[in-house]
């Protein structure tokens, strides 16, 4: 579970906490005239995410829309999001003061957007500086708070993966562990790709998606370890960035979905909207690769160590998500020891990519 | 730097796991990560039990085989390290429970390589920055340069 800190204060100022802000966003519903929920399959459990106003609904649905499904009356977990501009309301000035100097004194905000004072073992607050998005959540009671000043302004990257903090903390609540990988292959079995930004995890996935493989992440997604690794896809999203990248996937090229921002934003798409056949709920984890750019023509692949594997998967995660510690690396470790691990050597010659995991696949 | 008391794993800033004769360490409040192998992971798993720097001695001096003094300067020089990273506090009593566990009598010792911390900083750049930060302006597949391995204190 995600590690509070202790900092002495009673348990019930965390509870005040909460309902103080929860407070504010029903002032928001009120102001929108009511709520809109949709519910999302996540992992294998229903999540309701509770829209007051209707700024955050076309920006934060669309990575999740294949995992949308039906009203459902017991979720795991709600969320309520709502943002200022599109409610007309205001954060309490004390927290928007307190949010504010935060940006500027930034030090007194934990690494990963930890608000340590604010944290103990139920409740997790934490704030991202950039987007500037407000997460809370109350481990026991399952209800989190998601707030942006404007919807309008959220980054490409809160966009295509929306709520990453939350469904952290309630995933590793709930025997997931939520990961930095991509991962794609077939119904029966597929692979997990791991390793840091700028290793070819997003162009492998891409490749592997023209190609005619499922796919589950090009980033982030949930996984289990038992009974059977497992992957849980959370977004439909693939990004792109630059002319070139583009040019190399014609079939993705036409269904940019933020065509104004590409000077400064990556390109982003839904796959949903446009290869719904192709975007795959989860599967079971066959190996994990630790794609590696190389000027070789041929892509190889190359057995590697689980501890090496362990050092791709482990930090890149752990830095990127708020309170996540010692227990998800142990569950990243016994991932790692069960399913064997290669370096995938891309070739300049990409159609191979494909066809190389179909090969390890069908051996394996 | 200080090889007197006893060596503590800085928690929860600093986690940790063994798989197949390595051990990968993360620390959380700065964005660096580390590799140990050979001796290096029955040191850090020996840390991990609350040893002092005579207990770590004698421990390893029975399970590898070299000089005594130098398995004691190589312990030496790695927890300096381990300190100057940030990886470890150093207490006057012992905080964990138990003793370090009691190598058998009789066990067959393997030859003593240096123990070598491999030190990542390549993904300091994640902590509270862009979260998506992947290829090179240049998109795939030009390379991102990247931010390197380096052994650490001397020993590599």
């Amino acid at each position: 579970m995600s590690a509070g800190r202790d900092n002495g204060f009673p348990e019930d100022e965390y509870l005040a906490f909460f309902q103080f802000i929860y407070a504010y966003y029903k002032k928001a519903e009120n102001k929108s005239a009511g709520y809109q929920d949709r519910f999302f399959s996540v992992g294998d459990r229903p999540v309701r995410l509770r829209f007051a106003g209707n700024g955050l609904i076309p920006a934060l649905t669309p990575a999740l829309a294949h995992l949308e499904i039906p009203l459902t009356n017991a979720p795991d977990l709600s969320v309520f999001l709502w943002d200022n501009v599109s409610t007309g309301t205001e954060l309490p000035s004390i927290i928007s003061r307190y949010l504010d100097s935060l940006g500027e004194w930034w030090i007194h905000l934990g690494k990963r957007g930890e608000i340590n004072e604010l944290t103990n073992e139920r409740i997790h607050t934490a704030y991202h500086l950039g987007p500037n998005i407000l997460s809370i959540i109350d481990l026991k009671e399952n209800l989190a708070m998601y707030w942006v000043k404007d919807a309008q302004a959220l980054p490409y990257y809160e966009i295509g993966s929306p709520l990453r903090t939350i469904l952290h903390w309630w995933a590793d609540r709930g025997a997931y562990q939520f990961i930095h990988a991509g991962a794609v292959g077939l119904a029966a079995g597929g692979v997990l790709l791991a390793g840091k930004g700028g290793t070819g995890k997003s162009t492998t996935a891409l490749v592997c998606l023209e190609a005619g493989l499922m796919y589950a992440s090009d980033d982030y997604c949930l996984v289990k370890t038992d009974p059977v690794p497992f992957v849980y896809s959370l977004y439909n999203t693939a990004k792109l960035r630059g002319d070139l990248d583009l040019e190399r996937f014609p079939l993705l090229a036409p269904f940019v979905s933020n065509k104004s921002r590409l000077e400064s934003d990556k390109a982003v798409f839904f796959l949903q909207q446009h290869f719904p056949q192709l975007v795959s709920r989860g599967f079971p984890i066959k190996a994990i690769l630790l794609p590696l750019v190389t000027d070789q023509k041929e892509t190889r692949l190359r057995p590697v160590t689980a501890g090496a594997v362990l050092a791709a998967l482990a930090p890149s995660t752990l830095f990127q998500l708020p309170g996540a510690g010692s227990t998800a690396i142990k569950t990243m470790k016994k991932l790692v020891g069960q399913v064997p691990g290669y370096i995938l050597e891309l070739g300049t010659d990409t159609a191979k990519i494909p066809e190389t995991i179909l090969g390890l696949l069908s051996n394996g | 730097m200080d090889t007197l008391g006893y060596f503590n794993i800085k928690k929860p800033d600093v986690v940790h796991e063994t798989i197949d004769g390595e051990t990968v360490i993360v620390n959380l409040e700065n964005g660096v990560y580390y590799s140990l192998r050979n001796s290096g992971v029955d040191i850090w798993n020996l840390i991990e039990t609350g040893a002092n720097f005579e207990e770590l001695t004698a421990e390893i001096t029975k399970r590898y085989r070299a000089a005594p003094d130098d398995i004691s300067k190589s312990i030496r020089e790695l927890l300096i390290t381990l300190q100057k990273e940030g990886l470890l506090q150093v207490t006057s009593t012992r905080r964990t429970e138990g003793r370090a566990p009691q190598t058998p009598a009789g066990y067959k010792k393997i030859k003593f390589e240096l123990p070598v911390l491999e030190k990542y900083s390549d993904m300091q750049e994640l902590l509270l920055l862009d979260p998506i930060h992947e290829v090179d302006e240049d998109g795939w597949p030009n390379k991102v340069e990247d931010g390197g391995q380096t052994n650490v204190g001397g020993q590599g």
